[in-house]
């Protein structure tokens, strides 16, 4: 998996002209645009549920997915699952083999599994980046959805310091935990992790 | 009323590029974008077919402005579009911000003062995805 700030709205070049203003009025103002690459389509699911976001994402119907295997993400607790390799190499077989037979490549993707790798653009304000950010970085979100999170969010501290040093799991942002009585007790580590100067 | 660029996110037409081949190439977006970035007549080209694809592909900038206008002329453009955002500074002073796709839909759908003058303040930013919309105005 990876995650890269392509482009975003320079923060300095409005705080140049409206002083005034602090970056928290300037988030809804500020955009974020990253490309998201070899993640599950699981992940990509999690992921377009946020809906103020603009995405492009490669399209099954258009590209054809060859070698399947190499083109999976694993979750670590199936890595030692024969069913799960074999039933990755089953669906890669019956894909090509529609596909050769001349169904269209809209319909025989039906058969490709959540594994599946894909990339795409997306790109978010600055508002909708930090509640990504408090939720997707957070203990409880689902493991490759929270590794993309901590990656964007470092590429994101790295160009806007400023800003971004203020975001994180909403623990962080917040100074108490919002899960009620599904926190993960683990604030005092997160508060660890995501302290800037670390 | 008085409408001035403030600031854009960078390379607003290799971004659409990307986007489009985004969608249909097998190849990385991040790698597709370092590659157009030293293409312009790829990107202009591929711009120039940007009409036949999903609006989504305009999505993927931001525009801000400082707007000089009066509740009443917010308030029309507000009703307009909303997806536009406006913040009060002032009496009269507004920021807007908002991305390409916005920005276009609103113009072909309204021809006002406020969206001439949104159009003219991107012609160096986008300039191809300007002149289709100055070509489709004569």
């Amino acid at each position: 998996m990876k995650a890269r700030l392509l482009a975003h709205t320079p923060y300095e070049d409005i705080k140049d002209r409206l002083p005034e203003l602090g970056w928290r009025h300037l988030l809804p103002h500020l955009a974020y645009t990253f490309a998201v690459e070899k993640i599950s389509r699981a992940c990509s699911h999690q992921l377009v549920r946020h809906r103020v976001a603009s995405f492009s994402q490669q399209s099954q119907r258009y590209i054809t997915v060859k070698r399947l295997s190499e083109r999976v993400v694993t979750p670590p607790t199936v890595d030692d699952s024969e069913r799960f390799h074999e039933l990755v190499e089953k669906a890669n077989q019956v894909y090509l083999e529609l596909v050769k037979s001349g169904v269209p490549k809209e319909d025989a993707r039906f058969v490709l599994p959540n594994a599946t790798e894909t990339s795409l653009l997306m790109t978010m304000d600055g508002s909708a980046l930090f509640h990504f950010f408090g939720l997707r970085c957070c203990n409880r979100a689902q493991w490759e959805i929270r590794r993309l999170a901590d990656a964007m969010l470092a590429q994101c501290r790295d160009a806007e310091p400023e800003v971004f040093e203020k975001a994180g799991p909403y623990c962080y942002m917040l100074g108490h935990c919002p899960e009620g009585r599904f926190t993960c007790g683990g604030m005092a580590e997160a508060l660890e992790r995501y302290r800037p100067d670390r | 009323m008085k409408l001035e660029l403030v600031a854009h996110t960078p390379n607003v037409e290799t971004m659409i590029a990307t986007s489009m081949l985004t969608t249909t190439s097998g190849a990385q977006p991040s790698a597709l974008y370092d590659r157009l970035l030293n293409k312009p007549e790829k990107v202009r080209g591929l711009v120039g077919r940007a009409e036949v694809q999903h609006g989504n592909i305009l999505e993927h900038n931001r525009l801000v402005w400082e707007l000089e206008a009066t509740g009443d002329e917010v308030l029309e453009a507000t009703l307009d579009t909303k997806f536009l955002t406006f913040m009060r500074l002032g009496e009269t002073r507004w920021l807007v911000s908002g991305n390409l796709r916005a920005v276009v839909e609103y113009a072909q759908q309204r021809k006002t003062p406020l969206t001439d003058a949104l159009v003219a303040s991107f012609r160096d930013v986008a300039p191809n995805v300007h002149g289709f919309l100055e070509d489709k105005e004569r």
